[in-house]
């Protein structure tokens, strides 16, 4: 996919690159005369001719030199230019790729390594889109420049047999060029590796702080380091080797000339002249071959890269929107039909027939234990998994009928760990919408109870919150997260993960009172809590036990039975879990 | 503008300071490289000379023979062997010392921005800070690869070319020898524009790379609430100014290289018409003229080959800048020269009237007096913002105080070295961090020393077993990036073994079981107490069951203490921690 989109380029780009083909080739055969100039001039000069002369000369060879120069300029510069424009794009298209892919992807692929694709392996690829092109067409015009002089003025057959050891200049490639891109690829994933530690680590630079743990990650990373220098260095040595075979099948071509050429001189079956002219071209084709060979190894090394890009553009979304979607029902009631989930990598099902309905406008509570499945269940109804076909519902229309976009129009989530964006408080508060006023910034920080610190801050909604909300309180970072999903008024159904825990029981107070607010206006509000305090105000609670729903209903009622709820109820108001053991 | 005013190159001198030092320890082996360039151009002067011989020898002779001619062939093949030979030895090790100094740098770097402060993590976001291990690193080993390795080369053919020249004619050598100051004058005109060039490229590129780290991390929140589109556009724009900005430095860089070029063209026509003159005075003679022409050419090959690499040294500058800027940045928090090393902790805390303000003028803790017995068990509550966390911050020294002392056993802790410190007070965060890597190798923290078996048994005591027993692999079973593909309460789980494989001396719980059921809790709790029997420990909830056994519960109000003493004597009280259990139990009471 990747190779087809360069070539798409080139074909998209076609005027510019014909531009560029005739300037660069043009300069070629303008540098090519400068020397016919010269030795024009310098037998002008052998017949005495006049002052005004060498003057025309002169003023000649600076006309020519300065043509060449600007043509070679600006076909270099516009495939370099190219080169970036490409870049640029295939930067986009790897954003916007990434922008389709589930969560699941993002659990696989450390955002080091992923980075790493653009910083190292994208660049790869300009290289050769820039660089490479732009030898490449020196060298070509300049080999078939000289080998045209060569085999006009000089002797077909000593040509022809000069060249036979250049002919095993694509047995190296061929033989090599598999192991060179072979040991590109690996230099790059070595890089990738290096980044995604570096990037763990920088990360969590408070736990490495507080651990005292800095002299093992620096030897972890010098692991990777040296990882990458052995790679690296094994690069070079295929490299070097490479380039230089090359110049030795010149040299060979050299010195056959040197033995066969001065025999046919030495038998006079060529002139001394023409022999002489012979060496000087064959040493002419050096230096395009060797460019040749550079670009060979850029194209190597750059096509290791682009199969690298190739494979992250071409990892498919695991979850795809139907084709012909329904349209998320109105005021819907979500039910759950006997769901039972399991991740691709985990074992065992994490939710195990699950079956309950959620009237809509209603406020339920889900709680369970660590690890009962809660989060997995919402997550399921964002549809940021798939679930079974037939398992979830909103009114009669399955969740896999239904548009993503369209979906998740309708909820609003706050998730367990309230992820910001290292930009202002207001810009994070905002970021469901395009546009937001003022007074509705105000008034969803006022709902989760963060307007009165944020006005407490010197810079009020433009203060900056740090990476990940680092320079915000553990509290104040989770009723951020919590104002960004009700900035979201249109959503018909709210969904809290445990987004109160984090708070003190005066603020959730607080907080409650306005989400019975939602619960006036009659949206659907699920709440995970741990803490019981927080589902005051359901009007059901559902247990979750190792992934079964165990309990469903009133919590009055939940009460009167015995389990987990009521165990749960005992311990938070009666004893502490210190004294519960 | 992002180039913030620096409208002129800055004290190159000092980047170049800085480059030479990281040469230095390799001198020998740059010795030994000038020496195969050596070697390499003098066998790239021999082979045009051997056919010279061929040619006035053994083919303008009569009676030549064959012999002589296949014995040049052969010698001009064992020269092209020894040239190649010289060149790709000169070429790995130029390339093994570069990527030996990427290395080193690296490792230099790496552990510098680990030896730094919180404070700057705080300015200094990840991506950033990864541009400069991953790429600026790369382009300053491109300065010794590329720009140092052409200055030997093209600066030794230059001074070559221009020893001959004077050696030739020196009238006419100095005259060429004007161009000089000319390419000295260019250089200096170009050097400004550049530099800002390439200054404007990189600190545009990092702001991409960390745009796109940042985005990647949080890709969730922005498909959860269906903003792609304007992540993207947001991108598009940071993208598209990286771009015009590398077309830009492209654009400076074809202009500078082709000017060099033209000089060098121009150079030509200009000796052809001064040396024409000459010639047809008759003040030389026309094959010096002839060698001239051919010697400017010479010339300004290597020029060019130089200016093309001026770039290279340019953005190597560049970067190495930006990168002696991150190891020239001291930690905030310095160890003191001599220090106090404890044998053996008592615990005995003591905040001794500490005031601490992230921002000047901004107090979050206001003259806190706590003093806490070895031994004890301190609950720490109070509203969110209240400056609970802040206060382990400064009791792990993270920040200094800014008033008042923190005294461990009668220690400041200003006089410890920092790694002791923390490896008395052990905190368990409010966020948990993980790595991608197996659940044995997360919870003893890569610490080749630890045994699996001390792993299992502190997931034992914390409870954490049982579920990491049921993962597919157990304590083998990979963990995704920051741990994603367990729930959150496990996370937390594994945070608390951590701990107990630390084995500290004051054990700190800032909001530690905030994402855990009752009743793991109280598992947990029960467990940690075992541990902590004889060991200070600082408990910080919301929860309050979680610290209603505590000896003592401090509530903190505003950055102040406003309370402190056992959980029935504060709810006697009927101040705010009274409040805030009523809050807490009271409407669950209503339901029965
Ligand atoms: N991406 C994943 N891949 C595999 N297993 C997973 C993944 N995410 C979660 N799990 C497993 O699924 C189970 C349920 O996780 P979930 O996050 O739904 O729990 P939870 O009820 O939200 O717990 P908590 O109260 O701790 O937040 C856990 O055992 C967890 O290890
Ligand atoms: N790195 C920082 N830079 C600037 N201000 C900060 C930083 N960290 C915290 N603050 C501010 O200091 C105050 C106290 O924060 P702290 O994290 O100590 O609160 P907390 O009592 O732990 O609250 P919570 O219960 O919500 O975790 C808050 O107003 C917060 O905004
Ligand atoms: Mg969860
Ligand atoms: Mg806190």
């Amino acid at each position: 996919m990747a190779r087809r989109l360069v070539w798409n380029f080139i074909r998209e780009h076609g005027l510019t690159y014909l531009i560029v083909v005739v300037t660069i080739g043009l300069s070629k055969v303008i540098q090519v005369q400068i020397p016919n100039l010269i030795g024009a001039f310098v037998n002008s000069l052998e017949h005495h001719e006049m002052l005004s002369s060498v003057r025309f000369y002169a003023v000649r060879l600076a006309l020519v030199s300065a043509a060449f120069v600007m043509l070679f300029g600006l076909g270099q510069y516009l495939v370099n230019r190219l080169a970036r424009v490409f870049e640029g794009e295939l930067r986009h298209r790897l954003f916007a790729h990434w922008e389709t892919l589930e969560p699941h992807y993002f659990h696989r692929h450390t955002v080091g390594d992923l980075l790493s694709h653009v910083l190292n392996d994208i660049p790869q690829v300009r290289q050769a889109m820039g660089g490479g092109v732009s030898q490449v067409l020196q060298a070509l015009f300049l080999f078939a420049a000289t080998l045209y002089m060569a085999m006009r003025h000089v002797n077909l057959v000593l040509t022809v047999i000069a060249l036979v050891p250049l002919l095993g200049i694509p047995l190296v490639v061929t033989n090599m060029g598999p192991k060179m891109r072979g040991q590109s690829r690996r230099v790059q994933e070595s890089l990738s590796e290096m980044s995604d530690l570096a990037e763990e680590s920088l990360a969590s630079i408070r736990l490495i702080k507080s651990t005292a743990n800095e002299d093992i990650e620096s030897e972890r990373f010098r692991g990777r380091v040296d990882a990458t220098y052995h790679e690296a260095m094994q690069q070079v040595r295929l490299n070097t080797l490479f380039q230089s075979l090359i110049p030795l099948l010149t040299g060979i071509s050299f010195a056959v000339t040197l033995s066969y050429g001065g025999d046919l001189a030495l038998t006079h079956r060529i002139s001394l002249g023409a022999f002489v002219a012979f060496t000087v071209y064959l040493s002419m084709l050096v230096r395009p071959l060797m460019q040749f060979g550079n670009v060979i190894n850029i194209v190597q090394n750059s096509s290791a890269s682009l199969i690298r890009i190739e494979t992250l553009l071409n990892a498919q979304p695991a979850i795809q929107d139907p084709a012909n979607p329904k349209p998320m029902p109105p005021k819907p009631s979500i039910t759950f039909r006997h769901l039972t989930y399991r991740y691709p990598d985990g074992h065992g099902p994490v939710l195990d027939d699950i079956h309950l309905t959620i009237p809509f406008g209603s406020t339920v509570g889900i709680v369970g234990r660590t690890g009962s499945g809660k989060s997995t269940l919402v997550s399921l109804l964002l549809r940021e998994m798939d679930p079974p076909p037939g398992t979830i519902f909103f009114d009669d229309v399955d969740i896999r009928d239904i548009h993503r976009r369209d979906l998740r129009a309708h909820i609003s989530y706050v998730p367990q760990d309230g992820f910001l964006f290292s930009s202002s408080v207001g810009y994070n508060i905002s970021f469901p919408r395009d546009t937001v006023d003022h007074w509705e910034l105000v008034e969803a920080a006022r709902q989760a109870e963060i307007l009165s610190t944020i006005e407490g801050f010197p810079s009020q909604f433009e203060t900056l919150v740090g990476e990940r909300g680092i320079n915000l309180s553990g509290g104040q970072r989770q009723r951020v997260a919590m104002a960004r999903a009700l900035i979201k008024t249109q959503a018909e159904i709210v969904i809290f993960d445990d987004s109160l825990s984090a708070v003190d029981s005066r603020t959730e107070t607080a907080i409650l009172r306005s989400l019975g607010e939602l619960k006036r206006q009659g949206r659907t509000v699920i709440i995970i809590s741990h803490r019981l305090s927080s589902l005051r105000y359901a009007d059901r609670v559902a247990v979750l036990e190792e992934g079964r729903l165990t309990q469903y209903g009133a919590p009055k009622d939940l009460l009167r039975e015995p389990g987990l709820y009521r165990h749960l109820y005992d311990m938070q108001t009666e004893g502490g879990p210190a004294r519960g053991c | 503008m992002d180039v913030k005013g620096r409208t002129v190159a800055p004290s190159s001198r000092q980047s170049w300071r800085g480059l030479i030092r990281y040469a230095w320890p390799y001198r020998w082996r740059w010795l030994a490289i000038v020496g195969l360039v050596i070697i390499y151009n003098l066998t790239q002067v021999i082979q045009p000379d051997l056919v010279k011989i061929a040619i006035d020898r053994y083919l303008l002779v009569p009676h030549a023979h064959l012999r002589p001619l296949i014995e040049l062939g052969l010698g001009y093949l064992a020269m092209t062997g020894l040239g190649l030979v010289a060149n790709m030895m000169q070429t790995r090790w130029v390339a093994a010392t570069g990527q030996a100094i990427v290395r080193q740098l690296r490792m230099e770097l790496f552990r510098h921005i680990e030896s730094l402060s919180l404070r700057y993590f705080e300015t200094h976001d990840t991506g950033r800070l990864l541009t400069h291990i991953s790429s600026d690193t790369t382009r300053i080993s491109q300065f010794f690869t590329q720009f140092l390795l052409s200055l030997i080369r093209d600066g030794l053919t230059i001074v070559l070319v221009l020893a001959a020249m004077l050696w030739l004619n020196w009238r006419l050598g100095l005259l060429a020898a004007t161009v000089i100051p000319i390419i000295v004058a260019l250089s200096a005109l170009f050097r400004p524009p550049l530099y800002r060039a390439y200054d404007r490229t990189r600190s545009r590129l990092s702001r991409l790379i960390a745009f796109v780290a940042e985005n990647l991390t949080g890709m969730r929140i922005t498909q959860i609430f269906h903003q792609e589109a304007k992540q993207l556009r947001a991108f598009d724009t940071l993208n598209t100014a990286y771009q015009e900005a590398s077309i830009n430095e492209f654009r400076w860089d074809v202009l500078f290289n082709r000017t060099f070029d033209l000089l060098g063209n121009l150079a030509v026509a200009f000796v052809a018409w001064i040396g024409g003159a000459a010639v047809l005075h008759r003040a030389i003679p026309l094959g010096v003229l002839y060698a001239f022409i051919s010697y400017i050419q010479q010339f300004f090959a290597p020029i060019n080959s130089l200016t093309q690499n001026w770039n290279t040294l340019q953005s190597s500058l560049i970067s190495a800048e930006r990168v002696s800027e991150v190891l020239a940045t001291e930690p905030t928090l310095r160890d003191p020269p001599d220090p106090v090393h404890l044998p053996h902790i008592k615990g005995h805390v003591v905040f001794d009237h500490v005031s601490f303000a992230y921002q000047p003028d901004r107090p979050v803790l206001r003259n806190i007096v706590l003093d806490i017995p070895p031994g004890a068990f301190i609950g720490i509550a109070g509203e969110t913002g209240a400056g609970k966390s802040t206060l382990i911050s400064l009791m792990a020294r993270f920040y200094d105080v800014t008033e008042g002392r923190i005294l461990i056993d009668g220690i400041d802790i200003r006089a410890m070295a920092q790694q002791d410190l923390r490896r008395i007070v052990a905190v368990v965060q409010q966020e948990v961090y993980l790595y991608s890597g197996t659940v044995l190798d997360n919870i003893r923290l890569f610490r080749p020393e630890v045994s699996r078996e001390a792993v299992i048994e502190a997931a034992r005591l914390t409870g954490a077993d049982e579920f990491i027993r049921r993962l597919p692999e157990g304590y083998d079973t990979w963990l995704t990036p920051r741990g994603a593909n367990l729930s959150t309460g496990q996370r937390q789980f594994l945070a608390f073994a951590r701990t107990i494989i630390l084995n500290p001396q004051i054990l700190v719980l800032d909001e530690a079981t905030a994402h855990i059921d009752a009743i793991s809790e109280a598992a947990v709790q029960a467990a940690l107490m075992q541990v902590a029997k004889n060991r200070t420990t600082l408990v910080i909830a919301h929860r309050l069951s979680t610290i209603r056994d505590a000896d003592q519960i401090a509530v903190l109000h505003q950055g102040a203490i406003v309370e402190q003493g056992t959980h029935h004597e504060l709810v006697r009280r009927g101040g705010l921690y009274a409040e805030m259990v009523q809050k807490s139990q009271a409407p669950l009471s209503s339901y029965a």
